[in-house]
């Protein structure tokens, strides 16, 4: 298929790179911070059954919900009457911000060099006039994780960080700068083909399993380098300020969680022992094959971020619904689970991918819960984000219907707390090109 | 030291003198005498000799106890109980021992040795022929070219008596073997060597015309062929060229006055006349491939490999096609990931791999014995023992060691058994031929005989395996056994563990119909016709695999399957325009137009993306060559009857195709160099490929107008298979599915179309379909695109999911396909996006995934609604297919059922079960656990763990 040999090379990336200033499609002017009353909708507030009532908005900040609150004078009306109100969605894992055109290597800022970077973070490289942004957006994405990316041979390529999905700048966006330490999980990998198309591998085990082992020592070290760092400069030491080890001090302090993207049965076993050896707060994030531990996940009360529900069975011998019942699984077992897309340009499936598990076992609350509330808890930050009450974060999406449902449209979109367009560049596109006149 | 035949003193020196061969033997035993390395000597054999007191074992006739053989001159003279030995032959006592015809081992390389130090990546090394290409060989741009083809070599020149192969095989009870050369798609014509004798012209037995193909030569040999795809065509091209070489040498030859002479070409002359082939193929679906290429080649052919043969008895006894059946049998690798759980695919070939000999030999089919990708000959027969205890007769087993192979490869006059009159190849055993731990005492090649080392004497089996594995290992880099990589003999190929024992798992059913009723009646659900609206509380009658009936409260035939419905949607079985499932090939991006390559040639009909898809409502998909080229393959349009063969697979009536490709993927810089890398190119590429077809055309059409006088006169014109697919598109009989991206290029191709006449039947992708819809309307092609992808190349930067609606509003037929394996589990929730995303109605996005598909591959009359006479090709979902939270309940193609959530679950069960059994069976040598890894404990995830009794994903 093409779009995964897609290359081009990097006099097209210039091109690209004029061509994004110069027409910057739906990218609608943020309006400034404002009073906003969402009137007469459907309140789905996600902290309770669901009522007809009015949300107000004041400063950024959800100020009054309730099925009984009055407009603020001066306010700006949203008339939500038979529509539905509910919090903005939260993809859990994206890279929205840090890639425009996935073949084209210039416009990417996912991975860095080299294996330790935990100091980097991402928001840092979001571009806040990316077109994928007011696209993802107009789905009702009203806020993400970004993520740097590494690969998958252990390392720490630094902080994802949560951030609105509108903004003239990225500090009008950050929401939690730094929320989580991502960590690679080396894997056993004997190389060659997975084993479901034949297997054979250019490794033996015992190769694959050695450099497993070192990665995972090199891990230890880093975080071992990093707890005497911090004793040194709290005990007083001059030593000069190393700034990997600095941030990966907030790991071991245990202010900063990590984020291990990890799928495979022993990897999320191997992660779990390995976080809780050193003392690591762990959010597993993928976990495909998580429907396997998922009693063991419950038991460590280690929350995970699924995703995505639409893809393949892990092997030929596997059901076809393995991806589409893992969530239901994982939930029965009492696992908090979210949802993410681990993209940026399908960043508006998102909803898809949380009522893919439904028929096939997620109760319909719950997968609702997985793209608004959960995320917030797992990133602790439900007291700003998740649901509609006074004091979280003005993100409140209006829509005519079910948002798990595709044919459902989002009518309306707060985000930190002002109201924001539903234009997009691909809505452009289209009405530019149905107003073409007809041949 | 060698005494001659006659005039000799010693010649007449009574027999007596020599030694009693047991007393020879027992001096070979004594440990001081030798080394490892070191082959002992016995003295030479007269010409003249007999082998008494034996049990004589010809083959060809009832065993002789107490027998005698007279050898004379290397010919067998006589056999027999009561032959009388001549006063002049030298005695042998035979007693206690056993005498065979010598092994033939009926395929391989013998004679031609791994280049030393060959850095040659994958398979066998060549024979330093001449003529063979490298690494650095010239690229081929196409047939013309005669890639890796090296008929004209002959396995019989040059061989090689210093490949110390030789001496290993045949102390392992091997006197003769085919000697084919390695490298290259058709490799030259292979001998029948007798393992003996330093000079190639005293080994050969005699050249034999067989031509060894191989399918996998495309890795080694730069440009086209460059993909199994290639491989096939370029046979079948190859076979046409030869026919057209002849009928023109042949004219000329006859009167060349007056004619231009013919090129000579030295890959075409041996195959003037049809040749028989060698062709590799391993299970069924590739033996299929090997008959139906063979007989598009007009050859005979002999299948070798065939370890899955235990699939296909049924098609080999069909074809009468024997069969070389590669007896190192597959085996679990060793040191491998024990978390990487083998598939049930592989676990039945290390359980069933050595059935297949007892099954062919029960159904009649003539097979032998190759030693395949065995590194040590001296396994061979413990191999052979697996496949006896496996149901193979003893007796079954020796013919396919000694006589079948003789009788297969055409030499049964001279070599297979113990027959006055045929060659003095022997083999003398201590025992049973057929027990692998009875000693071989000496082989007898051409009547000279070779003493057999001891081992066991001087060391352990393990040491001498040990030994002989580090000579392979250490000293001889790319000495890998024939057509087998070397890492992958050191991953532990060459493992001589036992064998599992116990009763053979019985394989469960796990492809195929669920059911397969003559009459369903689908009752009370809401039937989607799309042609004729939706029936709430419908009925569908199926009959025979056609649809009987629509409508309401209709009767259940007697003894139809009812099946009710309450609450669930029929809609037509979901139609994808575009998928690169089922095939084991997708590019031939050698050559800017690959129109003779063919999807068919390569579908795999074991692809389960298959079953998902069926699990998605998905019943017919249009399997595409993919993008590399302006001119890519054949495609191929398949129902997804899951467990058919692959010819069974094509949709019957729907018309052929072919991909076209434009913008970034043909772009791309190749090495070396490919035109075209702009889309000026890619125009150009497209605009010459129709006039050289034109020209083509022309060429048969003045050939097809001369009188049957003059055509007998005239030679034809060279059949050319890609100009053939290029003439059938400006016929109107192929439709053309162009990838396509940007408005630009699309309008492009459709003026180029438009200048030979030609209509695109349908874009592909079409990510900017909108913004030339009016065009594209106006030209009359079809669009086909995804939903909602963009961004992820330049390309498709412009993208946007409102692209299906649009082009629909704007007169365009359009479909919605998934070119994924993944995205066709749910192409109703792509349909849906374009209700969300450009305002389609729900009935248009149902008909994007149905009826308008099928339109745009011809088989609307078929299939893509529901009506009269239709295809019973149906999908039934759980409530509204729009709906992200319905998943599919059942689906049926032809009226059968394919696909139900419930019996899914059954079958997934016995499948578990089966795998459990074999697991448990095969993984002997799997560590239980892993180690502790700085402090971290690796979970064994042992396959014990896989069932998942309590949850079921």
């Amino acid at each position: 298929m093409s779009r995964n040999h897609a290359g081009i090379g990097s006099r097209a990336g210039a091109v690209l790179a004029a061509l994004v200033v110069a027409t910057a499609l739906g990218a609608v002017a943020p309006a400034a911070a404002q009073t906003i009353a969402v009137r007469g909708g459907t309140v789905h507030s996600m902290a309770g059954a669901p009522y007809v009532g009015t949300v107000v908005v004041e400063n950024g900040r959800i100020t009054e919900a309730g099925p009984s609150v009055a407009v603020p004078q001066g306010a700006r009306v949203i008339d939500a009457s038979g529509l539905h109100v509910y919090p903005g969605l939260f993809d859990a894992g994206t890279q929205l911000g840090l890639t425009e055109v996935g073949a084209v290597d210039v416009t990417n800022d996912m991975s860095e060099l080299g294996e330790y970077t935990p100091h980097l973070q991402a928001r840092t490289a979001v571009h806040p006039s990316s077109e994928h942004l007011p696209v993802a957006r107009s789905n009702g994405i009203t806020h993400t994780l970004t993520l740097p990316r590494g690969g998958r041979s252990g390392g720490f390529p630094g902080q994802g960080s949560v951030l609105s999905l509108d903004g003239w700048t990225v500090e009008e966006m950050d929401i939690a700068p730094s929320s989580v330490m991502v960590m690679d999980w080396p894997t056993i990998r004997t190389g060659g083909r997975p084993s479901w198309m034949g297997g054979g591998g250019e490794r033996s085990y015992d190769e694959a399993r050695e450099e497993y082992e070192r990665s995972v020592a090199e891990l230890t070290q880093w975080l071992d380098a990093a707890r005497s760092y911090a004793r040194s400069v709290e005990g007083g030491a001059t030593i000069p300020r190393d700034l990997r080890l600095e941030a990966l001090a907030r790991v071991t302090g245990g202010e900063l969680p990590v984020l291990a993207r990890v799928d495979a049965e022993r990897d999320i076993r191997n992660v779990i022992e390995f976080a809780e050896r050193q003392g690591l707060r762990l959010i597993i994030a993928g976990a495909s094959e998580g429907y396997r531990v998922a009693d063991l996940l419950a038991a460590k009360g280690i929350p995970v971020i699924l995703g995505p529900t639409q893809s393949m069975p892990r092997g030929a011998d596997r059901g076809y619904d393995e991806p589409y019942a893992n969530p239901g699984i994982l939930h029965a077992a009492g696992v908090t689970i979210a949802f993410a897309t681990f993209n940026s340009s399908d960043s508006r499936t998102l909803p898809y991918e949380a009522a893919t598990a439904i028929p096939f076992g997620l109760p319909r609350e719950a997968a609702l819960r997985a793209i608004t509330v959960a995320p917030a808890q797992i990133l602790g930050l439900s007291d700003r984000l998740g649901t509609l009450e006074p004091g979280r974060l003005g993100n409140i999406i209006v829509t005519d219907g079910d948002p798990l449902e595709i044919t459902t449209q989002v009518r309306h979109l707060v985000v930190e707390g002002r109201e924001v367009s539903t234009m997009d560049r691909h809505r452009e596109l289209y009405e530019r090109y149905r107003a073409r006149p007809k041949n | 030291m060698r005494l001659s035949p006659s005039g000799s003193p010693s010649h007449r020196r009574p027999p007596r003198a020599v030694p009693a061969l047991a007393a020879i033997l027992a001096a070979l035993s004594l440990p001081a005498a030798t080394s490892a390395q070191e082959q002992p000597t016995l003295p030479t054999l007269p010409p003249h000799f007999a082998i008494t007191n034996a049990r004589i074992v010809p083959v060809s006739g009832p065993v002789l106890e107490n027998g005698t053989v007279v050898v004379r001159d290397g010919v067998i003279q006589a056999v027999g109980r009561n032959v009388r030995v001549p006063a002049d032959a030298w005695v042998l006592d035979g007693s206690g021992l056993a005498v065979y015809p010598g092994l033939i081992d009926p395929m391989g390389t013998l004679g031609h040795p791994a280049p030393r130090g060959g850095a040659r990546a994958g398979g066998p090394a060549g024979g330093g022929q001449g003529g063979g290409a490298s690494s650095d060989a010239e690229h081929s741009w196409g047939p013309e070219d005669r890639p890796g083809t090296f008929t004209w070599l002959s396995a019989a020149d040059d061989l090689d008596g210093g490949d110390d192969r030789i001496a290993d095989w045949r102390d392992a009870g091997y006197t003769t073997a085919l000697s084919t050369l390695p490298r290259g798609n058709v490799t030259g014509s292979a001998a029948l060597i007798n393992l003996a004798g330093d000079r190639g012209r005293e080994m050969v037995v005699t050249p034999l015309p067989l031509q060894r193909v191989n399918l996998d030569a495309y890795r080694e040999f730069p440009g086209y062929p460059a993909s199994l795809l290639g491989a096939f065509a370029y046979l079948k091209q190859l076979h046409y060229d030869a026919d057209h070489y002849d009928a023109a040498w042949s004219a000329y030859e006859r009167d060349p006055r007056g004619r231009t002479r013919p090129e000579y070409d030295r890959a075409l002359e041996p195959l003037r006349a049809p040749v028989p082939l060698l062709f590799p193929a391993e299970g069924r679906k590739e033996i299929l491939r090997a008959l139906e290429t063979s007989r598009a080649m007009g050859s005979p052919v002999i299948v070798y490999g065939a370890q899955q043969g235990y699939e296909a008895v049924d098609v080999l006894k069909a074809g009468g096609v024997p069969v070389l059946v590669d007896m190192d049998w597959p085996r679990p690798p060793r040191n491998a990931d024990p978390a990487d759980e083998p598939t049930l695919a592989q676990l039945r070939a290390y359980e069933h791999a050595p059935t297949t000999p007892a099954r062919l030999a029960e159904a009649g089919v003539l097979f032998a014995f190759w030693t395949g990708g065995l590194d040590d000959p001296s396994d061979a027969r413990a191999r052979v023992k697996r496949a006896v205890d496996a149901g193979l007769p003893a007796e079954a087993a020796l013919r396919a060691l000694t006589l079948d192979p003789a009788g297969i490869l055409g030499v049964s006059d001279r070599v297979g058994s113990i027959e006055a009159g045929k060659i003095a190849n022997l083999v003398l055993v201590r025992g049973d031929l057929l027990d692998p731990d009875a000693p071989i005492e000496q082989v007898i090649v051409d009547g000279r005989r070779f003493p057999v080392f001891h081992p066991s004497a001087v060391a352990s089996r393990s040491d001498r395996d040990g030994m002989r594995r580090e000579r392979r290992e250490g000293g001889e880099p790319g000495e890998a056994p024939d057509g087998r990589e070397e890492g992958e003999a050191r991953q532990g190929r060459v493992d001589a563990s036992p064998a599992p024992s116990g009763p053979v798992v019985p394989m469960v059913r796990d492809r195929g119909p669920y059911r397969s009723d003559a009459v369903t009646l689908i009752r009370n659900a809401t039937v989607m016709t799309v042609a004729n609206g939706t029936v709430e509380g419908g009925d569908v009658l199926i009959r025979d695999g056609k649809i009987a009936a629509v409508g309401r409260g209709l009767d259940a035939p007697r003894g139809a399957r009812v099946v009710d419905a309450t609450g669930l949607t029929v809609m037509p079985g979901i139609i994808d325009a575009h998928s690169h499932l089922a095939a084991d090939a997708i590019n031939e991006g050698s050559v800017n137009s690959s129109a003779m390559v063919r999807i068919r040639d390569v579908l795999d009909p074991e692809d389960v993306g298959m079953y998902r898809a069926l699990a998605g409502g998905v019943t017919t998909i249009n399997v595409l060559h993919g993008s590399a080229n302006p001119i890519g393959g054949q495609n191929a349009v398949l129902k997804l009857r899951w467990g058919a063969d692959a010819a069974d697979l094509l949709f019957e009536d729907a018309p052929p195709g072919i991909k076209f490709a434009l913008g970034e993927n043909v772009k791309r810089d190749r090495d070396p160099d490919r035109y075209p890398s702009t889309r000026m190119g890619q125009q150009d590429v497209i605009r010459q490929a129709f006039l050289d077809a034109q020209a083509y055309q022309r060429e048969w059409e003045a050939y097809n107008a001369l009188s049957a006088r003059a055509r007998r006169n005239t030679t034809p014109p060279r059949r050319d298979l890609e100009m053939e697919a290029l003439a059938e598109i400006l016929r109107g009989e192929r439709l053309v599915h162009a990838h396509s991206y940007r408005g630009d290029e699309i309008l492009q191709l459709l003026r180029t179309a438009e200048e030979f006449g030609v209509t695109i039947a349908t874009l592909q992708h079409v990510l900017e379909g909108y913004k030339v819809a009016d065009e594209i309307a106006a030209h009359g092609a079809g669009a086909s695109t995804f939903s909602d992808w963009w961004a992820y190349k330049m390309e498709a930067y412009d993208a946007i999911p409102h692209n299906a609606a649009l082009m629909a509003e704007r007169g365009v037929l359009v479909s919605i396909n998934s070119d994924s394996g993944e995205e066709i589990r749910h192409l109703n929730q792509e349909a849906a996006k374009t209700i969300k995303w450009g305002g389609a109605s729900p009935e248009e996005a149902i008909r994007f995934i149905t009826a308008n598909p099928a339109r745009q591959l011809g088989v609307a009359d078929q299939v893509g609604t529901i009506e009269v006479g239709r295809d019973a090709d149906l999908a039934v979902f759980e409530g509204d297919p729009l709906s992200v939270t319905s998943r599919v309940r059942q689906t049926y193609v032809d009226g059968h059922l394919y696909f139900d959530v419930d019996l899914d679950g059954e079958r997934r069960a016995a499948i578990e079960r089966e795998k459990a059994a074999l697991l448990e069976k095969h993984r002997g040598t799997r560590p239980a656990t892993t180690p502790v890894t700085d402090g971290v404990v690796t979970p064994s995830v042992t396959p014990s763990n896989d069932t998942n009794e309590e949850v079921r994903p």
